[in-house]
């Protein structure tokens, strides 16, 4: 039997790797050869995860039983006996860092998985990595002080079982501080990004400009190693398929949250446009997710927030019934407090030139009325108003001390406006919520009365301290941060702020913020997702191809269910394929085509120009993937399907 | 069970004790508790004491009731207990009838006094003194209860959760408002019928068809037209109606129609035609008009399933007129989830450029009409949005024209599509259900009517006949409304355990194996009937009764099928034949199957005038207390006690009354 001398280097980087040369033949298994090297290396560790690299094939040698023939192994083989798995940094989808292990020999689809795991993300099948863009490099290291990187390389899973719960977090994150913080930091929301920054950031300025990202995309059927990753890498973890399956706020804490801030960030840069109106709902939905993870509210999530109300009325109840003191029942069932105050009144009206003028002005349950004098209280008002259904605006300008509330309210013969004016913080935040409260019919009486007035109050000191924002959210920690820092400009898109000032912004953010107000951390963050996700150009992937038979460059947009054809300049869009009529899809690698066949003999074909056409290839069969979720049930994820969907045969 | 109400009436009568400190210490402006009908001031100043006087005031009935159900059970115990429930009775008498005429009187300072009186809609005001039947006392027999034992301290803390929910959903019936709504029919004709507050368009249209034995389609609807503005719309399901009728003003022109609309849930009919048709349209051709089945539920998956609701992108140029001038201006509309966008002068229509025109919040869509000639619109296909309480012409009021019907009706959907979101989508799926359950209902009509004859002998022999189709659509019927009843009062549901098992120690064993103890409700209603001649409480029904004996008012009768509606028969059949029916079901454990009753003494009025039975009707409920007599042969000795008991009943109540 013929041997000879075959190379093998050892270690995880190339540096450092130290070469043994080992007598094999062509019959050796790939068993018997790493035992061979283990041996020769003489160094006792845990050589379970080392595997054998081919450099020049780019392949692993994974399958031990498999002699060197077979797979074709001969002298001039550089083989590499390396950990399969490497550590690598991870952006993660809110922009923070984590180095984790992640395997370099098995198919990307896998790999992710793995990763998902660890952070306990489920449905890993929407996420997927790109490679980190390169340019940002030279200006970075000056400017940017040292950021925290999350450490998780050490966290190690069984296979196959589910992690366990410890202390409201898996398990393997409640091992050590550091792992907790690293649950902290990707369950909860992070603060809104200094606005100075985030206007440094790179924003998409044009639609061909949107379909820079998706070139990055990895292949999700080769290996890390295969794409030329290297250990240490910065790799991104985004969600790419905008197709979110069974979101629950109490499976998917760390999901949820990626998401949201996966979303955030789409809006904050530009990658997805809102109207004005939709900015500053997200805008309040965001100053509202923060202030709530700021101030510590864990998000259990409960949703039994209407069982908790009915306990909380039977404890009343109780209360009610057992207490002893009738007078004390009665006052209790009856009162109902009343504000009752002298403020100024502004009726806007046609022709009218006057202003705000003083009256007496009582407000009892969801009616609010007004006197000329204190005295006439017992008398007619001048005008009596039903709060129930009436919009509520706020007109405040804190360094102007103007504390007006703008009511708008219905009758039958259309809206009456009416503006009061009240005099300090403290009178407004009272008189506000209670207005609040009656244009839901809600009384003063109602529970949620006193954190409405401290909302509002929080909020006005917002204002006071808004606008400067020279400080940045640097550090979240102390009540005292939450929510005086914040700048309102750390909350819109750019061009937001270009177009509005921190004091006109701040009472529209306000104005919206009150319909937003009473959501828990999680209700919240799956508002804001789905707010997103109402978006018009929600969940498309942009590309630059060349239709067949066309000459210029068009735009092809992948959404989930369908595929459109956008004009590049304009950005009208020209024609929709669903998939839902789809018949079938080829592509023929040699001239970068694909080709897609729908109902009715409807034949697209078209070559790809901004990315390969693998990525393309890709979207189109992993959406195709994800419909077929929803009839399948279940966590377990066919994964030969997607694979085969989205492979080529290249991957074979 | 009528443990259970004791415990609740002492709690009450404690109560009761202390509002007579009360009064009294109040001083001049208290009346003497029996006089009848004093000035009602003294009540106006709380809210709580009133509903205290209505809830009380319930409970004398039923406790009543109680004791009635009790007696059934057992002849020799309940000598014993009239006599006690008279010393009872008479030490509450004198508060009752101060009570009960309270209420009337407070009718209207409880501003449940309906304004609405003449034209459209007339509302009378409700004065019925017995609230409704009261969705938790009416608990039929409870389901079976949980095996697991109770350790001593969990059972009493159980028990007392339980009274205090008992007692908080009865502070809360209390002040159930009802109107009485005038309905106009197709055929120019009209119905009267009484809504409650908790009513959604949905339960209204129930009674409706109940009513009018309409077949049942997803088409019906409830409809509002304002004649002065000329504008209408269609009720969402899950819309209040009270709430919407109060926004009303007293002399309205505005009427309430039931009739069929296509445009109801054309989207879910069609979903091509508002999500596709757009695209299709650029086309030039309209491909997209016809789509399988499996495509349009794929669509509606797709768009009504997700996270969120996917709004059609409708967008296009439409005519709005200007304020308070008669001239109308042509912009370019978009649709979106947040709100109706317009392109302003000079821009794209790129997100970034898009003007807000009006956000859904605060307004309704309606349809307008013939506004070619009031207001010179270009076109007849009209809609507008205004918040729900405007009632007069005003600039607040939006008036858009489309240049076609079909652009029309995709707008209006799209904004109902943006407005209510998955709740439409819901809405339609309970809808089909309910047409599926009805449909099951008609196939079965034909043996209805025999089986409404319902003499006793006769009964038996038609209703054994065909017991396959009888089974599996009263078991339908029966689990929906346990689904609803599971969704409507949580509470109750966490309450039957404990009752059943509050109720196993007090009445000895062979107590419940003799009697198949009834559920206290129907007593209720009968009460209320006596009272009560204008109209019928039943419309108050509340669809959350998770009884199997009670769900009759619920499915429609459809077809010829009259009055007495199948289940009731079911009930009849006697226990052999029946292969489990929901009755059993539900009472496996503790409550056997109710062997067939007597012949009800009110049976002969009922077959024979169902539909107007506003006055005929009442005497159903009784008729179902009897249901947990022996046999029917045996039944005569206990009837005609039982006779004599709820004439001694109804007295008692006439004298309160």
């Amino acid at each position: 039997m013929a041997t000879w001398e075959l190379q093998v280097f050892v270690g995880d980087q190339e540096a450092q790797e130290e070469s043994v040369t080992l007598r094999v033949s062509g019959e050796s298994h790939i068993g018997g050869v790493i035992l061979k090297i283990v041996e020769e290396i003489k160094r006792k560790q845990d050589w379970s995860d080392h595997a054998l690299w081919w450099e020049q094939k780019k392949m692993w040698l994974l399958q031990t039983h498999w002699t060197l023939d077979k797979y074709g192994i001969l002298a001039d083989a550089r083989l590499h006996f390396g950990p399969q798995h490497r550590p690598v940094t991870l952006r993660l989808p809110n922009r923070r860092a984590l180095r984790l292990r992640a395997s370099f020999s098995q198919p990307l689809f896998r790999t992710v998985a793995a990763i998902c795991r660890v952070l306990s993300i489920r449905h890993p099948e929407e996420l997927s990595l790109l490679r980190a863009p390169d340019k940002k490099e030279k200006k970075k290291k000056d400017k940017e002080p040292e950021e925290e990187v999350f450490d998780l390389t050490k966290v190690v899973l069984a296979a196959g079982v589910a992690p366990a719960q410890f202390r409201g977090m898996p398990a393997h994150f409640s091992d050590s501080p550091e792992t907790e913080a690293c649950y902290r930091m990707l369950s909860l929301p992070q603060p809104p990004p200094d606005p100075a920054q985030l206007l440094r950031l790179p924003r998409p300025g044009s639609l061909a400009d949107k379909t820079h990202l998706h070139s990055r995309w990895l292949d999700s059927s080769r290996c890390l190693m295969q794409q030329g990753v290297k250990p240490e890498d910065t790799l991104w973890l985004r969600f790419k398929y905008y197709s979110f399956f069974d979101l629950d706020p109490k499976a998917d804490p760390v999901r949820l949250t990626q998401l949201y801030e996966q979303a955030r960030w789409d809006l904050l840069l530009e990658e997805i446009d809102c109207t004005e109106e939709e900015m500053m709902v997200f805008a309040a939905l965001q100053y509202h997710i923060n202030k709530l993870a700021l101030s510590g509210e864990q998000d259990d999530a409960a949703g039994g927030s209407g069982l908790d109300d009915l306990d909380a009325a039977l404890n009343n109840l109780e209360v009610k019934l057992a207490g002893s003191a009738s007078t004390d029942m009665l006052d209790s069932l009856t009162a109902i407090p009343e504000l009752k105050d002298h403020l100024r009144i502004f009726r806007p009206r046609k022709l009218t030139l006057k202003g705000y003028r003083q009256y007496w002005v009582v407000f009892k349950e969801t009616t609010l009325s007004y006197y000329k004098t204190q005295e006439e209280a017992p008398g007619d008002p001048i005008q009596q108003l039903h709060l129930k259904g009436c919009e509520v605006v706020p007109d405040v300008n804190v360094s102007g001390q103007k504390f007006c509330i703008k009511l708008l309210v219905p009758s039958p013969e259309g809206m009456s406006e009416l503006y009061l004016r009240c005099q300090d913080e403290q009178q407004y935040a009272q008189w506000m919520a209670g207005c609040r409260l009656a244009s839901k019919g809600r009384t003063m009486a109602d529970s949620s009365y006193q954190s409405e007035v401290q909302g509002i109050l929080a909020f006005l000191s917002l204002q006071r301290t808004g606008g400067g924002g020279g400080t940045g959210p640097a550090n979240p920690q102390g009540p005292e941060a939450s929510g005086e820092v914040l700048n309102p400009h750390g909350l819109v898109a750019p061009r937001f702020q270009r177009k509005l000032k921190a004091k006109q912004l701040t009472p529209r953010i306000l104005e919206a913020h009150q319909n937003v107000a009473q959501l828990s951390l999680s209700e919240a963050k799956l508002r804001f997702i789905q707010a997103w996700q109402s978006l018009p150009d929600f969940g498309i992937s942009y590309f630059i191809v060349r239709f067949k038979g066309s000459r210029r460059d068009e735009v092809l947009g992948i959404a989930n269910n369908r595929l459109i054809r956008i004009d590049l300049a304009v950005g009208d869009v020209v024609k929709t394929w669903r998939f839902s009529n789809m018949r079938q899809w080829n592509v023929n690698w040699d001239i970068r085509q694909v080709a897609i066949e729908f109902d009715e003999h409807i034949n697209v074909a078209f070559s790809c120009v901004s990315a390969g056409c693998r990525v393309l290839h890709e979207y189109i069969g992993g959406y195709i993937f994800l419909s077929t979720r929803e009839r399948a049930r279940g966590e377990d994820l066919d994964e030969d399907l997607f694979l085969q969907l989205t492979g080529g045969h290249e991957a074979f | 069970m009528e443990q259970t109400c004791e415990d609740i009436d002492q709690m009450f009568s404690n109560l009761l004790g202390e509002m007579d400190l009360l009064t009294q210490s109040l001083g001049v402006e208290t009346l003497p508790p029996p006089m009848p009908d004093p000035p009602h001031t003294e009540f106006n100043y709380s809210v709580g004491f009133k509903d205290l006087n209505e809830s009380l005031n319930a409970l004398e009935d039923n406790d009543l009731d109680a004791l009635m159900a009790d007696l059934v059970a057992d002849i020799s115990e309940a000598e014993q207990r009239t006599i006690q429930a008279q010393k009872q009775a008479s030490q509450h008498q004198p508060n009752t009838a101060s009570q009960s005429s309270s209420f009337l009187g407070n009718g209207a300072s409880l501003g449940y006094k309906a304004n609405f009186t003449s034209t459209g809609i007339s509302l009378y005001e409700d004065e019925l003194p017995p609230p409704p039947a009261d969705p938790v006392l009416d608990l039929p027999p409870p389901p079976p209860p949980p095996p697991e034992p109770l350790t001593q301290e969990e059972e009493e803390a159980q028990a007392k959760a339980d009274k205090i929910k008992l007692a908080l959903e009865k502070l809360k019936e209390a002040k159930v408002k009802k109107l009485v709504v005038k309905v106009h029919m197709n055929d120019n004709s009209t119905k009267s019928l009484m809504v409650d507050e908790r009513q959604l368009a949905r339960d209204v249209l129930d009674n409706l068809f109940e009513k009018t034995h309409f077949d049942y389609n997803l088409d019906w609807c409830l409809y509002e037209i304002y004649p002065e503005l000329q504008i209408e719309r269609i009720f969402e399901d899950h819309e209040n109606v009270v709430e919407i009728l109060s926004n009303w003003t007293r002399d309205t022109e505005n009427k309430l129609l039931f009739l069929e609309k296509d445009e109801k849930y054309a989207v879910f009919k069609n979903p091509q035609n508002f999500y596709l048709a757009n695209k299709g349209k650029k086309e030039g051709k309209e491909t997209n008009e016809k789509m399988n089945a499996k495509n349009k539920e794929f669509l509606l998956e797709e768009s009504f399933c997700g996270t969120s609701v996917i709004v059609p992108e409708i967008e296009g140029a439409l005519y709005l007129k200007e304020d308070g001038k008669k001239s109308w201006k042509r912009r370019y509309f978009l649709l979106r989830a947040s709100g109706i966008y317009y392109v302003p002068k000079g821009k794209t229509k790129t997100s970034r450029d898009l003007a807000c025109f009006i956000q859904f919040e605060n307004v309704n869509i309606y349809y307008g009409t013939q506004y070619r000639m009031k207001y010179k619109a270009p076109t007849d296909h009209c809609f507008v949005l205004k918040h729900p309480q405007i009632q007069k012409e005003s600039q607040y009021i939006k008036h858009l024209c489309c240049d076609d019907a079909r652009a029309l009706n995709q707008w209006v959907t799209g904004i109902r599509i943006a407005k209510y979101g998955k709740t439409l989508y819901d809405n339609y799926q309970k809808a089909l259900s309910r047409a599926g359950l009805a449909s099951r209902w008609s196939s079965l009509g034909t043996v209805d009517p025999a089986a409404a004859a319902q003499t006793p002998s006769k009964g038996h022999t038609v209703s054994t006949v065909q017991p396959n189709g009888q089974i599996s659509q009263p078991t339908h019927s029966v689990s929906r409304i346990f689904q609803e009843a599971q969704s409507h009062v949580e509470a109750t549901k966490d309450k039957k355990p404990a009752i059943s098992s509050y109720d196993a120690p007090a009445p000895p064993a062979n107590n419940l194996k003799k009697s198949h103890l009834p559920p206290p409700p129907p007593q209720r209603r009968s009460s209320d009937v006596n009272s009560v001649s204008l109209m019928s409480p039943k419309p108050i029904m509340i669809p959350s009764k998770p009884s199997p004996q009670d769900d009759f008012p619920l499915p429609p009768p459809m077809g010829e099928a009259e009055l007495p509606p199948p289940p009731p028969d079911c009930n009849e059949e006697p226990p052999n034949f029946v292969p489990p029916p929901p009755p059993t079901v539900s009472s496996a454990d503790d409550f056997p199957l109710p062997p067939p009753p007597p012949p009800p003494p009110f049976q002969s009025t009922e077959p024979s005038k169902p539909p107007p039975a506003i006055t005929k009707k009442p005497p159903m409920p009784p008729k179902r207390l009897e249901n947990p007599g022996p046999a029917p042969g045996g039944a005569s000795g206990e009837q005609d006690f039982m006779s004599d008991l709820m004439k001694a009943l109804q007295k008692k109540r006439g004298n309160l009354s």
